[in-house]
């Protein structure tokens, strides 16, 4: 309790108590406006650096999706160049089936030959896709066709393993051993795809005996093999797609629950703000109107 | 029974010349009810001496005392010394903390945080330029990318090391220009001197030079915002005024000791800006943090990128990007279309880099809150005490024109007094001794 209350103690108070008003005031307006409550890391310090944490994991997070994204097309590109191997590999068993049922003579068998030939060469294109300008069915040798066109059938890529990120330390193999299947070629005599082919293309030109028994009994057996083969790697490429898809659902609703937080954090509640800013502005009201009344009185208004 | 006939008049007249001073007084107080650092002042008034009277009564021979009046003793400053210590004290800490609050929110400005486009944003863009490079490996425009990425990230860490540095160097300068031969020290020092010399000289004749104190007093407030002040009185009323943890009296009678050298527990201003730059002190150790955050980002980027360091230079000031486009490296193997590289470097995010920048921005933002906490606390305190002294000493107008009636009244009655006198002596003079004219 003060004995004695001077004008100076009066205006001075009445100032700060404008002062600090007027400041409250700025302070929540400026969080209306900016949509922020944290303008600055002093505002509210943990928080600043929580959401600096959030802020890069939901930056992850877009570019995981970017990536499963990616992963996905890539894997989908994959789906259909195989499909187109798969059905080519099913033409030429229609034809290894009817070539076999003695009716044709050696003219129909070299017809065939040339079709089986031309389907040989659609495989090896259909193996040559592309993604992004990168050779899928290489392996990391992504910049080599994997196969040439032509007689050589041998596998240009090698056997490494391409990934998309999914996750903080977490990837998924998006790429395809195709060769696995088409083999190196007849050069090899490794029972592959393209081995059997060109093994096909040879008996129905040879048209020995030999060759026409051969075409419906072990060229048969092998190529319905390699067409096992094919289907097995489609549902090993499938179920990458599936995964693929199932993370970037996952990274969705991460996605969501971290830019909630990262809101909670960092995002005025404008309802709030505008009720405080509404009890700031009485406030401020009432200072001015204190200093408009009360400092203004004094002995002298009464002397005459 | 010999009281002399014209006393009265004396009386009446020590009452006219009293009031008189003490209205002077009150006009002095109004007039300077404004003034930074103003006492108000006081006439102190006495009764005069008295008339001894050896026999009053003719009856008992009683003598007494006859009064004869009032005299102005001398003239007072309303001060509390205690008051004064107190404020001071309070008042090195405010601007303490005002100085260290003002410096820490430039450093918290520097920083840009939260935002997009603080070191957060560029680190997080750097992870991500090596996500779509582990993409497509083989691209060029990737690369180019995080390349873009990689110096727009170390040009940003060499622009807030920068910016430490300088606001290191400002608050150097400050204390420079505030502590030079020159400077406000000195310069508020020599006048604190020469007042203690002008005062010892009233003092010796017996004249409280009032004025003169206030004006010292207001010299060593302020004083007392640039490092703590310890003020001792001497008699002969000079005063010796301690600054900050200087080894020597900055000012001992008409002498002046400075420069001197201070610490950080000097406290005020300059205390402040010392501790700030201090080893150990807030700016320094903000440094220290920025260069373990960009050590750490250059280790680990370079010790996945194998094939040729990426990052040059371990400190925030000396990071730079060493590499060309085409020489990311994005594949573990000969094979360009591996991306093992690319893939580990982008999983660096929330790493050790981010973790410690992020702990820094939570450290800066602590400290200005912290300073600005102290700083309201501090003002809080000053006001309070500031009040008090004014309580104590500041002019009320309202005091001042209730004595001025008071004082006016009072001389009103004196003059009445002295025209009561006047007509008694008429009386005496003109008219007696008449009887029968």
């Amino acid at each position: 309790m003060m004995d004695r209350i001077t004008g100076s103690m009066l205006t001075g108070s009445t100032l700060n108590d404008i002062n600090s008003a007027l400041a409250k005031m700025q302070q929540t307006s400026e969080e209306i406006s900016s949509g922020r409550t944290i303008l600055e890391p002093s505002d509210n310090p943990f928080g600043a650096s929580q959401a600096i944490d959030l802020q890069s994991q939901l930056d992850g997070l877009n570019s995981y999706t970017a990536s499963v994204n990616d992963g996905i097309s890539w894997t989908q590109t994959a789906s259909s160049a195989m499909s187109g191997i798969g059905e080519a590999l099913q033409r030429v068993r229609e034809l290894l089936v009817s070539a076999g049922n003695g009716t044709k003579n050696q003219s129909d068998l070299s017809n065939i030959a040339h079709e089986v030939s031309e389907l040989t060469e659609s495989i090896k294109q259909d193996a040559n896709v592309q993604y992004a300008g990168q050779y899928i069915f290489s392996g990391t040798l992504s910049t080599t066709p994997p196969y040439q066109q032509g007689e050589n059938d041998e596998y240009q890529g090698n056997s490494g393993t391409v990934s998309r990120a999914t996750g903080p330390g977490a990837t998924v193999a998006v790429s395809t051993d195709l060769a696995s299947v088409l083999g190196n070629g007849a050069a090899a005599g490794d029972g592959k795809t393209l081995d059997v082919l060109r093994t096909i293309v040879k008996h129905l030109n040879e048209g020995t005996t030999e060759g026409r028994e051969a075409l419906t009994g072990s060229d048969l057996k092998e190529l319905d093999n390699n067409i096992e083969g094919m289907l097995t790697l489609q549902a090993t490429n499938g179920s990458a797609t599936d995964q693929l898809q199932s993370t970037a659902a996952r990274i969705e609703s991460l996605h969501t629950s971290i830019a909630g937080a990262l809101s909670n954090t960092t995002s005025t509640d404008v309802a709030q703000a505008t009720i405080a800013y509404s009890t700031e502005q009485a406030a401020f009201q009432a200072a001015l109107r204190s200093a408009s009344t009360i400092v203004q009185e004094s002995l002298l208004n009464f002397l005459k | 029974m010999s009281i002399p006939t014209l006393q009265g008049l004396q009386t009446a007249l020590s009452g006219l010349l009293a009031e008189q001073q003490a209205m002077d007084v009150t006009g002095h107080n109004i007039a300077n009810a404004n003034t930074e650092g103003y006492s108000r002042q006081t006439a102190v008034l006495q009764t005069s001496h008295a008339l001894p009277i050896a026999s009053l009564s003719a009856v008992t021979g009683e003598g007494g005392q006859l009064g004869t009046g009032v005299t102005v003793e001398t003239y007072t400053r309303v001060r509390n010394s205690y008051l004064d210590a107190q404020y001071r004290t309070q008042n090195s800490a405010l601007s303490g903390a005002g100085t260290q609050s003002e410096q820490l929110e430039q450093v918290q400005s520097a920083f840009n945080e939260p935002s997009e486009t603080g070191i957060s944003g560029q680190l997080s863009a750097f992870w991500s330029s090596w996500n779509s490079l582990a993409e497509n490996p083989t691209s060029e425009a990737a690369k180019e990318a995080v390349v873009a990425a990689g110096q727009r990230l170390a040009g940003s860490l060499n622009q807030l090391s920068t910016q430490l540095s300088s606001i290191s160097a400002q608050v150097e300068q400050q204390y420079e220009a505030r502590t030079s031969p020159t400077g406000e020290v000195a310069e508020m020092a020599k006048q604190i001197a020469q007042l203690n010399e002008q005062i010892k000289l009233a003092e010796q004749a017996r004249q409280p030079p009032n004025d003169l104190l206030d004006r010292r007093d207001l010299l060593i407030d302020k004083l007392s915002a640039l490092a703590q002040v310890k003020v001792t009185a001497n008699p002969d009323g000079t005063d010796t005024v301690a600054f900050g943890d200087a080894a020597k009296p900055l000012v001992e009678g008409s002498t002046v000791k400075w420069p001197q050298t201070l610490t950080a527990a000097a406290g005020g201003q300059l205390g402040a800006l010392l501790a700030l730059n201090a080893p150990g002190g807030a700016l320094t150790g903000f440094g220290s943090e920025l260069d373990a955050v960009a050590a750490s980002l250059a280790g680990s980027v370079n010790a996945l990128h194998t094939s040729t360091p990426f990052f040059t230079g371990t400190t925030a000031a000396t990071i730079a990007v060493a590499v060309k486009p085409a020489e990311v490296q994005a594949s573990g193997s000969a094979a360009p279309g591996g991306n093992e590289v690319a893939l580990a470097i982008a999983d660096l995010r929330g790493g050790a880099a981010e973790q410690g920048y992020s702990s820094l921005v939570e450290q800066v933002g602590s400290k200005v809150r912290a300073a600005q906490g102290e700083q309201a606390n501090m003002k809080a305190a000053v006001t309070a005490i500031s009040n008090q002294r004014q309580s104590v000493s500041g002019v009320s107008l309202d005091e001042e024109m209730t004595n001025l009636i008071s004082f006016q009244r009072g001389y009103q009655a004196s003059a009445r007094t002295l025209t009561a006198m006047d007509e008694m002596l008429e009386q005496l003079i003109e008219h007696t001794g008449k009887a029968g004219l």
